[in-house]
């Protein structure tokens, strides 16, 4: 092991845009999620959480509300259209204007044959599903009022609306609105304004759940229209309502950053007393507003303005502890945002709008480990490249020599190409790219800078042969198995002959470079694979999976390495396999080829393939263990996995050609300090 | 000894008879005055009628002159704000030769049509010609060009693209989440709260993070300093 100097790179100002609407598919286990900026994320809850696609936003487009029909993902927003996405190839398939101003709220009945919106100008608009598109139907009468939320029931045949200070029931066949339940004000300095009903729910036995913006969360019945029970939860908004599936439970969101769920339980155990709303859990796990709440079979999931995703498990459903009833908060993109150029010490941070690229700092101090070196000279910002057009940036890439920079929005791809002499920089555009590059998922360069590829639709990958200031297309590389599928991982060899690419499907192809054809496939493993790297030396690819499975395949003899083997027969150690968040970065040192390096958001590890490998009850964080040995003890108590926890809120670890580490962390304060304001709560005895 | 007298009432346009009339007046002058009565010719009381009656018709005349020169005045002052009021007759001619391209008028050009359409107004007016540079100063905004009637010219790229109910729908949520009476407070100061309540009690954020608030911190420090200066400088 040696000795390795950390830059330690905290200037990366990356900020995670706020949660405002999400949906679970129920059918296909995915959760999808709306930003502010217009980013739709697609989470698949089968297989860890892990954070299969990223749809980037655009500037005029709007997130209100999602809404799944089938596998169809439909988004409405205050722009007034109504977005239908591609999930194949990560774009939207059409937007269609509604023409009833800014649009609060979508959502789809039951039999998944309709779509109702609800619309600023008061209508609610209904829209049939067909094949390949939406078409608008009718209006249901129109109200004086916003449509701010919007519920069917069960059947199909009736709506229920939140607008302001009352709800509406519409019936769906004729059109007309049948009930008008008034919500009351909240009291004191609040009656003056009008009260929002935020959400509505409607449910099978016609009783009708509300959310609004005094704090309470009244029952209705539906057929009368009468008040059942109001509960005062909160002195700010209730803001998100969600019923389960089977419609005993509804979790309800606050300004406040609580989660409170209630239950339709007898509320004593005597006499068969009848079923009614109570308020069992309070959950508080988000610091600001709740703008999104989704309860699953056995979990809540929750996001706000805190940027958090959290998935709270609920435990009477699990029989036992284990990393799936554990509470999951997810706060960093499962993907890379920081480049690094290894020979020539540069990084590049991609923002949605914009990229920087900073060359690193000096420092020729020597000193003990766990010592800070004296700076020669501070780390620089050498450019700040905004992107053009309204489309936010997809994906970016900067080859290791750091002569050429390229990133990709969903309309265009640009190609730069930079010159060092000194300490002046200058960047100058490829122009013509050819023209079957519009856009592209992942973009890499190989690490002699001759080549450029791009993950293309249907998994393909377009390889573009780079000369001095100019780019040809050479060939597409197309999978066999015909998947449509995007690529999310992309790498290649430092000699230049592979190059293998892993899509949604987790399927992980290699191709041969210099025949530009397919090698070979390697088994496909149940998880989706979240890094994965090439060793420079044995060209080895080794493979992090979601589900935290590690697996090393040779690319020349096409089979898995005997060290994988060894390693799957041990099985990972369970504090390995517990952790909370993916691998998202593997790398390897080209002074010891026996040390893989990876990193997740809290740790960073060393994996030694010379040392044994740990079984289930060894230690397994031992560093500070074998620094208290003596150096004769030290070698039985060594194992395979070291694990550093000194640097947290890890974005990108990386190796320079000159030995030295390049942690890039983004304190989880830094964010918290740059968010919305939230609100005042009056704690005792401050 | 007749005294001459005139008489000036508008009813002697009448042809009197003047030994009527002398019978009149000597009735009212035998009432006040012994006298004998006075003796008017014939001719004179003639002439005077004649006098008082042209002199009626002059004034009527007047006065109707009169009136035609003031309709006269107003008709001309409304011709001349009519006149302002409208483009000068080459622009309209150019824009009715263009009418599809009213949406996409490039911008020199709406420029220069508008400078020679000031120069023409302002050789016209003499008045009030501040006022009006003014007010077409004012009205140019980017690219809106008025016309007869309600309609403006502009671009539609110029158009930002948040349309007026989308901002006001976005300002209508900005307010009841973050607006008046939303009882918000800083993440600062919950973070300083946790601070000081937390297991490890430390200070409010602002002092245990170096980097909160460099701004305020260092217009702290300048204020400071110029204290100091101030405390200084009269004592030595």
């Amino acid at each position: 092991m040696g000795e390795f100097k950390v830059h330690r790179v905290r200037f990366f100002d990356y900020m995670p845009t706020a949660i405002r609407a999400m949906a679970f598919n129920a059918h296909t286990e995915r959760l999808a999620l709306g930003r502010m900026d217009g980013s739709v994320e697609i989470f698949n809850f089968a297989d860890r959480y892990f954070q299969e696609k990223v749809i980037p936003g655009k500037d005029s487009r709007s997130i209100e509300a999602l809404c799944w029909v089938g596998g169809r993902l439909f988004s409405a927003g205050l722009n007034g259209e109504i977005t239908e996405y591609d999930l194949e190839n990560l774009r939207p398939k059409y937007s269609l204007e509604a023409y009833g101003g800014p649009i609060w709220t979508i959502t789809s009945n039951s039999q998944g044959a309709h779509l109702a919106i609800g619309c600023e100008d008061g209508t609610v608009k209904l829209f049939e599903v067909l094949e390949e598109s939406i078409q608008f139907e009718r209006n249901l009468d129109r109200q004086k009022g916003r449509i701010i939320s919007l519920s069917w029931h069960p059947s199909g045949t009736q709506i229920a609306a939140g607008m302001m200070d009352m709800i509406r029931v519409f019936d769906v066949p004729t059109g007309r609105a049948v009930q008008r339940l008034l919500v009351d004000r909240g009291f004191g300095g609040s009656k003056s304004r009008e009260t929002v009903v935020w959400s509505v729910v409607f449910l099978s036995d016609y009783t009708i759940i509300s959310g609004d913006s005094a704090g309470k969360v009244q029952v209705w019945d539906g057929h009368t229209g009468t008040l059942v029970k109001t509960h005062l939860v909160t002195k700010w908004d209730v803001l998100a309502l969600s019923v389960s599936k089977d419609e005993s439970s509804v979790v309800v969101g606050t300004s406040e950053g609580t989660v409170i769920q209630f239950q339709f339980i007898a509320p004593t155990l005597q006499q068969q007393q009848d079923k009614e709303w109570v308020r069992t859990r309070t959950f508080k796990n988000h610091t600001h507003d709740v703008r999104a709440l989704a309860e699953i079979e056995t979990a809540i999931v929750s996001g706000g303005m805190d940027t958090q995703l959290v998935v709270r498990p609920l435990l009477e459903k699990f029989d036992e502890r284990s990393h799936a009833s554990a509470l999951r908060k997810i706060q960093f993109p499962h993907r890379n945002l920081v480049f690094c150029a290894k020979k020539a010490g540069l990084l590049l941070f991609q923002f949605p709008g914009q990229l920087e690229l900073w060359r690193l700092g000096e420092s020729d101090g020597h000193g003990k480990p766990g010592d800070s070196l004296p700076l020669k000279r501070k780390p620089e910002k050498l450019l700040h490249l905004k992107r053009k057009g309204e489309d936010h940036i997809c994906c970016s890439a900067l080859s290791s020599c750091g002569g050429w920079l390229a990133y990709s929005t969903m309309s265009s791809v640009r190609l730069y190409r930079l010159q060092t002499d000194n300490n002046d920089i200058s960047i100058s555009k490829v122009p013509k790219l050819p023209k079957i590059l519009r856009s592209a998922h992942q973009l890499c360069f190989s690490s002699d800078s001759s080549k450029l590829f791009a993950a293309s639709s249907q998994s393909s990958v377009l390889v573009i042969a780079l000369s001095q200031s100019e780019c040809k297309y050479v060939h597409t590389l197309k999978p066999k198995s015909g998947s449509r599928q995007p690529i999310h991982l992309m790498t290649n060899s430092v000699d230049g002959k592979w190059l293998a690419t892993a899509n949604s499907d987790c399927e992980i192809h290699v191709y041969n470079v210099q025949k530009l054809k397919l090698h070979c496939i390697v088994p496909v493993y149940g998880s989706c694979p979240s890094a994965m790297g090439i060793h420079p030396t044995t060209n080895n690819l080794t493979m992090v999976h979601a589900d935290q499975q590690i697996f090393e395949y040779s690319i020349v003899e096409k089979q898995y390495t005997d060290w994988s083997r060894k390693l799957q027969k041990q099985g990972l150690h369970n504090l390995w396999l517990d952790r909370d968040t993916p691998v998202t970065h593997v790398t390897f040192n080209p002074k010891n080829p026996e040390q893989i390096l990876l990193h997740d958001m809290h740790m960073f590890c060393i994996i030694d393939q010379s040392l044994p490998l740990p079984d289930q009850k060894t230690q397994f964080y031992n560093q500070m263990t074998l620094r208290s040995l003596s150096e004769q003890e030290r070698p039985s108590h060594l194992h395979a996995f070291k694990i550093c926890k000194t640097f947290q809120d890890l974005l990108s670890v990386s190796l320079l050609d000159d030995q030295s580490l390049v942690m890039v962390e983004r304190p989880l304060l830094a964010i918290t300090c740059q968010l919305p304001a939230p609100v005042r709560q009056k704690k005792f005895a401050t | 000894m007749a005294k001459k007298l005139l008489r000036t009432s508008p009813s002697s346009s009448n042809k009197f008879n003047s030994a009527n009339m002398t019978d009149d007046f000597q009735l009212h002058l035998d009432s006040s005055d012994d006298d004998a009565p006075e003796e008017v010719t014939f001719e004179e009381s003639k002439a005077s009628a004649l006098r008082s009656m042209k002199n009626a018709l002059e004034t009527s005349k007047r006065e109707k002159d009169l009136l035609k020169e003031k309709r006269r005045k107003r008709q001309e002052m409304f011709q001349e704000q009519k006149k302002r009021r409208l483009l000068p007759a080459h622009i309209l001619e150019e824009i009715d030769t263009a009418p599809s391209k009213k949406q996409k008028l490039p911008r020199d050009q709406a420029e220069s049509n508008h400078e020679e359409a000031y120069c023409s107004w302002e050789e016209g007016r003499e008045g009030s010609k501040e006022g009006y540079e003014k007010e077409t100063k004012k009205g140019f905004k980017g690219n809106i060009r008025r016309l007869k009637g309600n309609y403006s010219v502009m671009r539609v790229a110029d158009q930002s693209s948040t349309n007026s109910q989308q901002q006001t729908a976005m300002d209508f949520i900005q307010a009841r989440l973050y607006g008046p009476g939303s009882q918000r407070t800083t993440n600062n100061e919950v973070l300083s709260l946790q601070n000081k309540r937390g297991p490890n009690k430390s200070a409010a954020m602002q002092f245990v993070n170096k980097k909160w608030g460099t701004e305020k911190k260092a217009k702290a420090e300048k204020l400071k300093k110029q204290w100091i200066q101030k405390r200084k400088v009269p004592s030595s």
